[in-house]
């Protein structure tokens, strides 16, 4: 067996002396069953290529349009993140969050779409290459023989999303820094500096930019302590005004939504109980905890609304806005509780699809009342994730969500993307079938000036067919007329999460 | 997920800084030979220890505070009893006193630890840290790497 000649070998090293030229200790030479089943899976299941490693090299390579013709007047360039790599050495991550950021850029020019693929030269990053091994702690994986941290950056994968700020692109996770890229050439310039005390304070990975003004709102959380620092940023990058607000329990907050004059969170049932390693056994699911949503003045933030909801979680909102009264409106996605954190994204790192389907996503609407008063109405059927609007109505009453969207037959995942009129209830939606798993739609407005949702959805996806990475431009009034443009890399990439949109 | 808060550690020196070394019974010394050091200005603020109860608690039995001139720093405890040790130090790059903290409490000046000892969520435990004093003396080297 593989094991005892890789044992064999390392004694006969030991006693030529040459042991001290391993890179890795013996313990981590054991088979790992993560490894080993994620191994198994992915020779007989192409859907397992959405969490294998990309080259540390990256990637480049010229986009083949493969149907339709690149819509007239798109121009600029899709980011987007996500986690890349999970494994080194023949151990694996347990958790899909765990993965080192890699950041994609897919450029519209004149010759067509070029793709590049770049890990974020993390500090973690770097050392861990240097090493050909894991040695920090990560989310939810503690690696054999950790080394130890002097602070979060030192384990920060920068794998979640990304921010366009002034001339630079931040790379965002949710706790620590973000990591300054240079949005040309993806080359890392290292963790976001802000100064006046902010270094390392965890910026996290859903910023908000208010329609208009170009100001920046964000949080970072401290859920070991039960508050958030609020952020609010320059469109240049610099820090207008940031503080602590206690007593918001912590619960996994990912993202939050903002409204004319309201910062509003929802936390979930998913709560800090004890610090643990790795760091997500710190949570569990406390099914008697209510989901408290929280509105907090955006000119005072020691001033808040508050309103009790049924346990629950989520991950990700649609947008939201407020009315003359004072009443929220937003729409999320919301699951009755936190299974896909907690096992889903554990399943997929051996390569298993998710088959708790009853706790998975679905669109919801909430409307937060004055007095404490609430409502959650369901938006559809079936489940869906990463909602998504146009830009230029953040925190303003609008019309539409799109989302990738799945049902209860298909525990890999979304292969459609929907459009949902939030005041009519109308869908648009296109599916493209068994074997396009998709990514996050982005919508991109077809000029600043045009009307709400008129634009494309740019998406990318995963041909499990054909093995390769696909990118899929839409009318994005039309989704169910089908892609306008379709393009295909000559490779596959993993999952990304999120990404944003630089015309030019 | 601010789960590394080391306010305690900043805590545990300034008490370090404020319970100067007293000359002990004994006859040993020992030499600190602390390397890079950057940026080579400022000073380094070291506490001693020699217990996992001091350790855990702060109370440090010596302390000093060296001038960083260069990336190299040597620091000398003389007439210690032998016996176990642990150091805890930062450097206190803009020389006001203080272990420097973010908005978070996170530190936002260097620290280090005997044995190149690393914490996980916090300052690395005693066992981890801690080293022998014998009576001819030893000299420990600490990196701020």
């Amino acid at each position: 067996m593989a094991t005892t000649s890789r044992r064999e070998a390392l004694k006969m090293l030991a006693a030529a002396g040459g042991v001290a030229a391993m890179p890795a200790p013996a313990a981590a030479r054991q088979v790992d069953p993560v490894f080993a089943d994620y191994q198994t899976a992915s020779q007989t299941d192409p859907w397992t290529l959405v969490v294998r490693d990309a080259p540390a090299n990256g990637f480049d390579s010229q986009a083949t349009l493969v149907s339709g013709s690149a819509p007239d007047g798109l121009a600029g360039t899709l980011f987007r993140n996500g986690p890349g790599r999970f494994s080194r050495q023949d151990w694996r991550y347990r958790h899909w969050f765990d993965g080192d950021g890699f950041l994609q850029s897919w450029t519209f020019d004149a010759e067509g779409l070029r793709h590049r693929g770049r890990f974020i030269q993390t500090v973690k990053w770097q050392a861990e290459e240097a090493a050909g091994r894991f040695i920090l702690p990560a989310l939810a994986s503690v690696p054999p023989q950790p080394g130890g941290l002097s602070g979060p950056d030192d384990m920060n994968v920068a794998n979640t999303s990304v921010l366009l700020l002034g001339d630079e692109l931040l790379a965002l996770w949710e706790g620590g820094s973000a990591w300054s890229i240079d949005p040309n050439t993806l080359e890392s310039q290292g963790a976001r500096r802000w100064g006046g005390g902010l270094d390392g304070v965890p910026f996290s990975a859903h910023p908000k930019r208010k329609a208009g003004s170009g100001i920046v709102w964000n949080f970072g959380q401290d859920a070991m302590r039960d508050r958030m620092i609020i952020w609010k940023v320059g469109p240049d990058g610099a820090v207008l005004d940031a503080g602590i607000v206690d007593d918001v329990p912590g619960g996994m907050v990912h993202d939050f939504v903002i409204t004319e004059h309201s910062l509003v969170f929802l936390v979930g049932s998913y709560r800090f109980q004890q610090m643990r390693l790795p760091f997500l056994d710190s949570f569990a699911f406390d099914a008697e905890a209510p989901m408290l949503a929280i509105a907090i003045d955006k000119n005072d933030w020691t001033r808040r609304r508050t309103w009790e909801l049924p346990p629950g979680f989520l991950f990700h909102f649609g947008g939201a806005w407020e009315e003359a009264d004072g009443t929220i409106r937003l729409d999320a996605a919301l699951s009755q509780d936190a299974r896909f954190a907690m096992a889903g994204a554990y399943d997929i790192m051996r390569g298993l699809a998710e088959t708790q389907t009853d706790s998975q996503a679905r669109h919801m609407q909430v409307t937060l009342a004055p007095g404490g008063r609430s409502r959650i109405e369901s938006l559809g059927d079936g489940f869906i994730e990463f909602p998504q609007i146009d830009p230029r109505l953040t925190g303003l009453r609008r019309r539409e969500t799109w989302h990738i969207a799945w049902d209860v037959d298909q525990p890999r995942g979304a292969t459609r993307i929907e459009r949902r009129n939030l005041h009519t209830g109308e869908r648009d939606a296109f599916d493209h079938g068994g074997s396009v798993f998709v990514e996050e739609p982005l919508f991109i407005p077809a000029s600043p000036t045009a009307p709400e949702g008129e634009g494309w959805i740019l998406h990318t996806a995963l041909n499990t067919h054909a093995e390769q990475t696909e990118l899929h431009a839409f009318n994005a009034q039309h989704l169910s007329d089908g892609p306008v443009a379709s393009w295909r890399l000559p490779y596959a990439c993993p999952f990304g999460f999120h990404g944003c949109w630089r015309p030019g | 997920m601010n789960m590394m808060t080391h306010a305690l550690l900043a805590t545990v020196l300034t008490t370090a800084m404020a319970s100067q070394a007293t000359a002990a019974e004994g006859a040993a010394t020992l030499t600190l030979e602390i390397g890079s050091v950057a940026p080579t200005d400022g000073f380094l603020m070291v506490g001693l220890y020699n217990s996992e109860a001091s350790w855990n608690d702060g109370t440090a039995i010596a302390g000093t505070r060296a001038v960083v001139d260069g990336n190299q720093v040597t620091v000398v405890f003389a007439d210690l009893p032998t016996g176990t040790y642990g150091v805890k130090m930062y450097h206190d790059v803009d020389a006001d006193g203080e272990m420097d903290t973010n908005l978070m409490g996170i530190p936002s000046e260097p620290f280090a630890f005997s044995n190149n000892a690393r914490g996980r969520f916090g300052p690395p435990e005693w066992t981890a840290a801690a080293f022998e004093l014998s009576v001819d003396g030893s000299v420990h080297t600490i990196s701020f790497e």
